[in-house]
């Protein structure tokens, strides 16, 4: 059977889910409730095939009001995940308010643990890239990850490690099928005014 | 589009390349990657329950260390 497959705009990755992909899916059926959010970065990579090990899963979320992330943040401590930056939701939320990355894992567990960093419409290249979603599942996991184009170009200007020159390289072969010249022509003029600041 | 190496893989990036244009054609290869995948989860949560306990304690002992490490 193929890798993946494409029905309607929807890529399906034809794989059985991992524990890191469990992990990722209860935090998402959270926070899902209170927040729209974005999966970027290592974990798209991961999640289409590229063979390697992760510590964390980066997640863009819009800035929360004190309110809602509040609720979240209750919940998330109900069902047993906890933060890294504290117990206290008051000191936490300092954190976000000032859209500094803040971490959360299952109870007695570091890793894997979920990178949550908080976006306005001031960080452009982020801003674009979640309102922009490509939605891909995993059998029955449905989740939203950034266009396939703009992940690759993210990591060959951005990031440029050495593992994202290698997931770069990992996600233009496995979907040189599907992935878009002009998308790229786009995609990149975005990324490229983020260099600028 | 049909992709191949055209030449004999020597860096790491030629093999990320190998395994992409093979997963693409043959999804067995997951198998692999679920295993690696979960047998890193399995040894970092075993390393980090060993050295820091459990319940509050793990977790007063974790932000010790991140703070330590500068990432906190």
């Amino acid at each position: 059977m193929k890798g993946y497959e494409v029905i309607n705009n929807i890529i399906i990755v034809n794989r059985d889910l991992t524990e890191l992909d469990i992990f990722l899916r209860d935090f998402l059926n959270i926070l899902k409730k209170h927040s729209d959010y974005l999966v970027v970065s290592g974990f798209v990579s991961i999640a289409t095939g590229r063979t390697r090990g992760t510590e964390d899963i980066d997640m863009l979320v819009p800035v929360m009001k004190k309110e809602k992330f509040e609720r979240f943040f209750n919940e998330l401590n109900e069902k047993r995940f906890w933060c890294y930056q504290g117990d206290n939701v008051n000191e936490v939320y300092l954190y976000v308010k000032d859209m500094k990355n803040i971490r959360f894992a299952k109870k007695d567990e570091m890793f894997p643990n979920i990178e949550f960093i908080s976006i306005n419409e001031t960080r452009k290249a982020k801003y674009f890239e979640f309102t922009h979603p490509q939605k891909i599942k995993i059998k029955d996991f449905e989740f939203k990850i950034p266009p396939i184009e703009f992940e690759i170009l993210y990591k060959e200007i951005i990031l440029k490690g050495k593992k994202d020159i290698a997931d770069a390289r990992h996600l233009r072969i496995f979907f040189s099928d599907i992935v878009n010249n002009k998308k790229f022509e786009e995609y990149e003029k975005i990324i490229r005014e983020e260099l600028k600041k | 589009m049909k992709l191949t190496l055209q030449k004999k893989p020597e860096t790491d990036l030629d093999y990320v390349e190998i395994y992409a244009i093979k997963l693409k054609k043959d999804n067995s290869l997951f198998e692999q990657q679920k295993k690696l995948i979960e047998s890193q989860l399995k040894s970092s949560s075993s390393v980090f329950r060993n050295s820091f306990g459990k319940g509050n304690e793990f977790k007063l002992r974790v932000r010790e260390y991140l703070r330590k490490i500068g990432l906190l």
